[in-house]
């Protein structure tokens, strides 16, 4: 094989491709599209959850010190704009929540601090009497403890509804144990002298620190840009089948492969040719949205793309997961009759491929049969290979099961792709 | 002249895949160099068969081919050096210029960049393409498209083309203009191996005719003399004489 006609045969791919305006328009815009737009959207729904403030109705029918207490703790928490209506009573709430553009609502009762009172007064009875301080007045009734209702709008996850319930619980546990404490004092003719023990009680609390578990000294702090970056742009180079599967359906078809056999030149040549120039689009594509996380993302105030601390590994795993679109798409190329075939079968094979393999929704959500199933896609590969990089600052030798899968994708798409192309006697 | 043995072909067979019926049977050919020879023969026949053979596009199920240069036969990799291929498809792509075609196959045959560039202008000005040589073939008329597929197979200059119906729907300037170009290729010493079914054009460019139906050779000889023999005016009595008049493609 000459490098004349190497360099020929890359020329030609090279005008192919340039020619390929919807090809070119699907390789390069179609991923810096979605890296920007699922970025942004992903990285609104954080700022949402851990940095907006989330509108609350309140409607407080208690009046009392512990209704008071709770709506400052919701406003001490800094997470809730706390909003009381004037007029709004039990019944109409739920209206007031879906009328008004509100996400959640706090119904506290008439009774509440009385209830609370009746139930503190209860327990530290108990608690005097198993002391032997007081046996006399030991009043043995069922208090029965107010019901809080907490509305919100449908359209909020669950699971975030479930952790601001969860917030409700821990205010309601820290005004009940003051409430009790304060009996408890007054019980025993202490009245006033509790301070100190409710302050002690705030401050002893076991701290949790939250610890992103990364490889090594990494600094890369995961975020909207960090997970979607590669996941979008592998997503991207994948499809490069609708663009060269569908190029190499039009050779086969279109007599030029044909006329290339009876020519002293190699098949071989042709399809290394292909190979280098789609490898060559995949990693311009990779440059091209990781300049755009790195650079443009931060324009429009989000996270920027930090790269990984082995940049060789990068390299290494961006190689891999280019030759894989490429091997995929030959073989699609190679087993597809039209051109049709190739662009509507692949271009949905990669979109199945995406969502097992976790581009568009997270492995660990899924349940375990498809998690089973996101290690047959090679973009779960793909992926994972830049997520051990990106997200968790791992080593050669985090990558070993990525590039042994890898690596047998490849071989199998390309033999997959020769058998096919010798069935048909093109080489 | 003296005209070598050019391509012997001995017993040649070929039944394809999942087919009870052999697409070509016992044929045995003797083509000389030098002359511009027809495959001739009705719809189905078996001529685009026989010329994917001769090209080494497909293999024949059994017989042999031999090649010859001034008498001495010549290797499979000399053999693609010197045959050229005008299929009856545009095989080219049409994304591309006319120029970057011819470059693109012209370099697939070896041919040196610096002579690669004086005949690819000179054949795209000899069959009228040159003002449109830098414009993508997909705006081509198909009179253009076929005088670009014949462009690509003959610039490298070859001993032996090989043309399967390079005429077939183009206007007549374009008719013109290839069947010119065959009979100074002819003149130059290549030997053409053309089918056909515009039997007026062959019986005025071949040399030598091989009549071929169901995949046997019906009749093989010089053009004039197997009109002599068949006592038919032209080719075209003879061909109805040989083949019958029912129709073959239904």
């Amino acid at each position: 094989m000459s490098l004349y006609k190497l360099y020929a045969s890359l020329k030609k791919e090279f005008l192919l491709l340039i020619n390929d305006r919807i090809g070119l328009m699907l390789l390069f815009v179609m991923p810096l599209l979605l890296v920007g737009i699922i970025t942004v959207i992903q990285d609104g729904a954080y700022k949402v959850v851990n940095e907006n403030k989330i509108p609350m109705v309140v409607v407080n029918d208690d009046h009392g010190a512990q209704g008071e207490q709770l709506v400052h703790l919701l406003r001490e928490s800094g997470l809730f704009e706390i909003d009381e209506p004037v007029g709004v009573t039990q019944a109409s709430v739920r209206e007031e929540l879906l009328a008004g553009g509100k996400m959640l609502a706090l119904y506290i009762p008439t009774g509440f601090t009385a209830g609370l009172q009746a139930n503190a007064d209860e327990v530290s009875q108990i608690l005097l009497q198993d002391l032997g301080l007081d046996s006399d007045s030991l009043h043995r009734g069922d208090t029965a403890l107010p019901t809080l209702q907490f509305f919100h709008d449908p359209v909020l996850q669950e699971n975030y509804a479930q952790s601001v319930l969860g917030m409700l619980y821990t205010f309601m546990g820290e005004i009940e144990n003051t409430l009790m404490v304060s009996k408890m004092y007054s019980a025993m003719d202490i009245a006033g002298k509790e301070s100190r023990l409710k302050e002690k009680m705030k401050s002893t609390r076991v701290q949790i620190e939250p610890i992103v578990a990364m490889n090594g000294n990494s600094t890369v702090v995961p975020n909207a840009t960090q997970h979607n970056v590669p996941a979008w742009t592998i997503f991207a180079m994948f499809f490069m089948v609708v663009s060269l599967g569908s190029n190499l359906v039009k050779e086969r078809n279109n007599g030029s492969f044909m006329r290339l056999r009876t020519m002293p030149t190699s098949f071989a040549l042709v399809m290394i040719s292909k190979i280098v120039v789609y490898v060559g689009v995949a990693i311009l594509q990779v440059l091209v949205t990781f300049g755009m996380g790195m650079y443009l993302l931060p324009m429009i105030d989000l996270p920027a793309l930090a790269l990984p601390d082995n940049i060789i590994a990068a390299g290494v795993v961006v190689l891999m997961s280019s030759l894989a679109a490429v091997s995929y798409a030959l073989l699609i190329g190679s087993w597809a009759q039209t051109q049709e075939q190739a662009n509507g079968f692949g271009a949905v094979s990669i979109i199945i491929l995406g969502a097992i393999g976790g581009i568009l929704v997270p492995i660990f959500v899924m349940p375990s049969y498809m998690q089973m199933a996101a290690k047959f896609s090679p973009l779960h590969w793909c992926l994972e290979g830049f997520y051990v990089l990106f997200l968790k600052g791992g080593s050669w030798q985090d990558l070993q099961s990525v590039v042994l899968y890898l690596g047998g994708f490849i071989v199998a798409c390309q033999l997959g792709s020769f058998l096919k192309l010798k069935i048909d006697k093109i080489i | 002249m003296i005209n070598h043995l050019g391509i012997e072909l001995a017993d040649i067979c070929k039944l394809y895949p999942k087919s009870d019926t052999f697409s070509l049977k016992d044929l045995s050919l003797s083509i000389p160099q030098g002359i511009v020879y027809g495959l001739l023969g009705p719809n189905g026949a078996g001529k685009t068969t026989l010329i994917s053979i001769l090209c080494g596009i497909i293999p024949a199920t059994t017989g042999s081919i031999r090649y010859f240069d001034q008498g001495q036969p010549i290797s499979e990799i000399e053999r693609r050096q010197v045959i050229g291929f005008v299929p009856q498809d545009f095989a080219f792509y049409e994304e591309l210029t006319a120029k970057q075609n011819l470059d693109y196959f012209g370099a697939m045959y070896n041919i040196p960049a610096a002579y690669l560039g004086p005949r690819r202008d000179e054949l795209l000005e000899v069959l009228g393409l040159s003002t449109v040589a830098h414009k993508a073939v997909s705006t081509f008329s198909g009179g253009m498209k076929r005088r670009l597929n014949l462009a690509i197979g003959i610039i490298h200059r070859p001993q032996y083309l090989f043309l399967d119906e390079p005429t077939v729907g183009v206007d007549v300037q374009s008719k013109e203009a290839i069947v010119r170009y065959l009979k100074t290729l002819k003149q130059g010493g290549a030997t053409i191996i053309y089918t056909s079914h515009h039997l007026a054009e062959a019986e005025e460019i071949c040399d030598r005719i091989a009549l071929i139906d169901h995949g046997r050779l019906v009749v093989e000889g010089t053009t004039g003399g197997l009109l002599e023999n068949h006592e038919a005016p032209n080719l075209q009595a003879l061909f109805l004489q040989l083949t019958g008049a029912a129709f073959r493609d239904q």
